[in-house]
């Protein structure tokens, strides 16, 4: 392995496929992972509100939805969109959105419990105090709870983003064109699976690296006590 | 507190490496070791027992044998790698969890001339360890010296001769293309903007341009590539892909009502026996037994049995 590593002939291989294979699987993975990130943020916020509802149906709806996608493998739920969707809807189903659907319902299950989680550790006297000042439900959560929510599910959230980030390699199992499919094609055409996994694993970490960086930056700044603004033109 | 978890971390890599670096050396050394050979003096050559079929044990290996074979011989087993998933070459009987097919009896042959009996004797003494691999794991799995020997539908290529030894070819299959009956394909002209699936770490996509090229037809399909059979024949049933094109060997084991083979034939190509490229001495043995079946006749008589054309 270790002669493989330092094989000149392989990476010169390596870089002539760099920009036919790598950078566009690279670019399907980023696609994938930021629509996939949007969906399951939509998803998470939706349905980790409903579950907080005090209406039965809304939390119920909540709670099928996330115990259901939380304990089935992605793998399953992505071959089942693959192999099962064309027949109910009578066609292919885009590999993007086969992704996007994917991870994206997938992640939205574990945010939705993110925020949930979120929501329920804000003191009650939080909700109190707002309705009393003649805040509607929504206006209490957009004003009152869900900034103080936010501080809190930050790390956990970010560890859903960079698994998600991640997990979107599974398309490669379906032939999504995605980052893994490309440097696994590659590797096991010419056997050459050291040049063909380090930089892969590499272009992945080129994504989660920053992501987890930005996030612990704000989770950071969210921990500052907030100053009061200046007020212009006063002595 | 911030210098141990640095500290810590170092540890960490190192072990890394190390393990790594360990992992790497076995399977490089393994081929080297030579273990002294307790049947060297008996005289009688692997080659006349295996033909006269009067061995007498798997003792009569001769004294010249080369140590990577002889390593195979103190072994007792020689580790054979197969497709489970291929009628009539190498198929795993659903029922008895035996190895059926072509490249299996071709297997049994090779025990036979290794521990010195015959094909029969070989496969009753099951002095064969049978690994089910696929087009992508057979190489590694010969590198890291899973199995000794590749005998799954392996073709033989410039390309792979530089990575493993192949044997003189020992059977000629063509790629072909199988596609749903209702989907309207008659022939390669109708794959425009189409969708094959291929096999991952196979030669099908190569080919298939070069046999475009040849026959002026100029369509473009693309290619999805898949790690297995079944997964191909779903995603060709799903329609998620318009054709599947493996070797012709592999496709009619999944033709069946709602499909057909296409009339379409390319890329004649040669199977071979590979081996980890180290080990000249089994390569050379291989070939011989290759060579000898094909003389005699045996190979076509094999063929025949298994009903392969």
């Amino acid at each position: 392995m270790i002669k493989d590593l330092f094989d000149v002939k392989r990476w010169e291989a390596f870089l002539k496929v760099l920009p036919t294979e790598y950078i566009p699987g690279f670019i399907m993975t980023l696609k994938v992972a930021l629509a996939g990130l949007l969906l399951a943020l939509v998803l998470g916020v939706i349905f980790g509100i409903l579950s907080t509802m005090k209406i039965k149906i809304c939390q119920f709806l909540s709670r099928a939805y996330v115990e259901f996608f939380q304990n089935t493998p992605l793998v399953v739920q992505v071959f089942f969109y693959y192999n099962c969707l064309p027949f109910v809807i009578g066609g292919r189903v885009p590999k993007f959105w086969l992704g996007v659907i994917g991870v994206g319902i997938y992640h939205g299950a574990y945010i939705a419990e993110v925020i949930r989680t979120g929501i329920e550790a804000v003191p009650k006297g939080q909700f109190d105090a707002a309705y009393s000042q003649g805040f509607g439900y929504l206006q209490t959560m957009w004003y009152i709870i869900l900034p103080q929510t936010m501080k809190m599910i930050l790390p956990p959230l970010t560890n859903q983003a960079l698994n998600l980030v991640k997990n979107t390699s599974v398309l490669a199992m379906v032939a999504g064109m995605d980052l893994m499919y490309h440097a696994d094609s590659w590797g096991g055409d010419r056997n050459f699976f050291v040049q063909a996994y380090l930089p892969c694993a590499l272009l992945y970490f080129a994504i989660c690296f920053p992501l987890a960086r930005l996030a612990r930056y704000l989770e950071i700044r969210s921990k500052q006590i907030p100053s009061a603004k200046k007020a212009k033109g006063v002595a | 507190m911030k210098t141990n978890i640095w500290k810590a971390s170092k540890i960490l890599a190192a072990t890394a490496i190390l393990s790594m670096a360990l992992s790497g050396c076995q399977g490089s050394d393994s081929g080297s070791t030579t273990t002294a050979a307790p049947a060297a003096d008996s005289a009688t050559t692997a080659a006349d027992s295996a033909t006269s079929g009067s061995a007498d044990d798997t003792t009569a290996a001769s004294g010249d044998v080369t140590a990577d074979v002889q390593k195979i011989i103190d072994a007792g087993v020689l580790k054979v790698g197969t497709k489970v998933d291929v009628p009539k070459f190498g198929l795993q009987n659903t029922g008895t969890g035996e190895m059926e097919g072509f490249e299996v009896d071709l297997a049994y042959e090779i025990a036979g001339k290794i521990f010195g009996c015959t094909a029969e004797e070989a496969k009753e003494k099951k002095l064969i360890a049978f690994q089910g691999v696929t087009a992508k794991t057979r190489g590694p799995l010969l590198d890291n010296g899973e199995v000794d020997l590749v005998i799954a539908t392996y073709t033989i290529t410039e390309e792979r001769k530089e990575s493993w030894n192949f044997s003189d070819p020992y059977y000629t299959d063509a790629v072909g293309l199988l596609v749903l009956k209702d989907s309207g394909i008659q022939s390669c002209a109708d794959l425009d903007g189409k969708v094959i699936a291929v096999s991952q770490g196979s030669t099908t996509k190569k080919v298939f341009q070069e046999y475009l090229d040849e026959q002026g037809i100029d369509v473009t399909p693309e290619f999805e590539e898949f790690d297995g059979y079944p997964s191909m024949a779903a995603a060709l049933a799903s329609k998620n892909v318009d054709v599947f094109s493996v070797d012709r060997a592999i496709l009619a084991g999944y033709n069946d009502d709602t499909t057909i083979i296409l009339d379409d034939r390319f890329a004649e190509q040669d199977y071979g026996v590979a081996s980890k490229l180290d080990n000249k001495g089994l390569a050379e043995l291989v070939n011989g037994v290759v060579n000898d079946l094909k003389s005699s006749g045996k190979i076509d008589q094999m063929l025949k049995d298994w009903g392969i054309e």
